[in-house]
């Protein structure tokens, strides 16, 4: 059983996520095309002019105004940290690189345990404060349905289960094989469920002709 | 009496115009995360009080989110009270925001063609209790 679920399902995880997304890619790529016209360049984007490092900065700070990070910014300050830890977490964990190192011969280099254990609390508190969100604020409360707290759930599962692993609290073997269940439902629900905006955050971008776009949203459904 | 009230709601038409659009509608719906974040930059929603059902993403999920699960197979009843929401509460200005990049202003023209392919537009003697404009 233990075997199965960390041996070829893991795998299996792995192959559905990455089919999973070249899939959605390929089919995003196959329903846009070019358009046949492209956008003028916007204004002040023809000549650059030297700036120097703190003019940038300032620069950047103050295009920050007409953001989010002006009308939400405690959202977006919870959400940044959110989505870095979750990518950072799972990548640069020491006991992942060791598994790697095992069963692959290589690994990536790996942060200080402790550092990820409180990168993983942030993430679960960033969760929590989703879940407040969806609970007490009206608006969001408006749109959100029991699919969302199963997603949130989906996301949060594996930092879950993997800290209770990490401090070996409850019965470590059943809490390990949850943790990777966890994660496994978590890589084989990317490209299906609305956690695939991971993929298509960036290519909406092809999509949009504005200053957050790739090549100028030079596409079109 | 106005035609609105006499031509029976084509569903087939409904099923074949949702089709039409379904690789990038169903993607647009199924990959919003219902962040809320696109509320602020309406400004119906602002003006309104912030009442959460002038939110761009709560209109879209209410009506052509619901024309999507309901497969097209809907009543006049339904389509009069989703041009409520795609004209009366929304006036396609274009200027609303979705950090993850879901063009909200296309899926609203989009819903609105749906409902003027049945007949379901606003009238011009239309009684509402609040101004259209």
């Amino acid at each position: 059983m233990g075997d199965l679920i960390d041996g070829q399902l893991v795998s299996i995880a792995f192959i559905i996520f990455v089919l999973g997304l070249l899939y959605q890619g390929s089919q995003f790529f196959k329903l846009t095309r070019k358009k046949e016209w492209i956008l003028p360049p916007l204004p002040g984007m023809e000549k650059r002019v030297s700036k120097t490092v703190v003019q940038y900065i300032i620069a950047g700070l103050a295009s920050l105004k007409g953001t989010l990070w002006k009308t939400d910014p405690l959202m977006m300050i919870v959400t940044s940290v959110f989505h870095v830890c979750l990518i950072l977490v799972p990548i640069f964990l020491l006991g992942h690189n060791i598994l790697l190192d095992q069963s692959w011969g290589l690994s990536l280099w790996s942060l200080h345990e402790s550092f990820t254990d409180g990168l993983t609390i942030a993430v679960l508190i960033c969760v929590a404060f989703f879940m407040m969100r969806r609970l007490f604020l009206a608006r969001v409360r408006a749109i959100t349905s029991f699919y969302d707290y199963f997603v949130l759930l989906i996301a949060a599962g594996p930092f879950l289960t993997g800290f209770l692993a990490y401090h070996q609290w409850f019965d470590y073997h059943i809490v390990m094989i949850l943790h990777i269940l966890a994660g496994e439902l978590m890589l084989i629900t990317i490209p299906f469920t609305k956690l695939g905006h991971m993929l298509f955050f960036f290519l909406y971008r092809f999509l949009i002709g504005s200053e957050y776009s790739f090549t100028r949203g030079s596409r079109t459904w | 009496m106005s035609n609105q009230e006499i031509k029976p709601i084509d569903a087939e038409e409904i099923k074949e115009m949702l089709n039409r659009q379904k690789g990038k509608m169903k993607r647009y719906l199924s990959f919003c995360s219902h962040c809320s974040l696109c509320a602020e930059s309406c400004f119906l929603y602002r003006a309104h009080n912030k009442d959460p059902q002038y939110m761009p993403s709560y209109k879209v999920i209410q009506s052509l989110g619901k024309l999507y699960k309901k497969r097209g197979k809907v009543d006049r009843r339904f389509l009069i009270e989703i041009k409520g929401i795609v004209w009366r509460n929304c006036v396609l200005c274009g200027r609303c925001y979705c950090p993850i990049g879901i063009h909200i202003p296309s899926m609203i023209a989009f819903t609105r063609g749906i409902c003027r392919s049945q007949d379901v537009y606003p009238q011009p003697d239309e009684v509402s209790s609040e101004s259209w404009l």
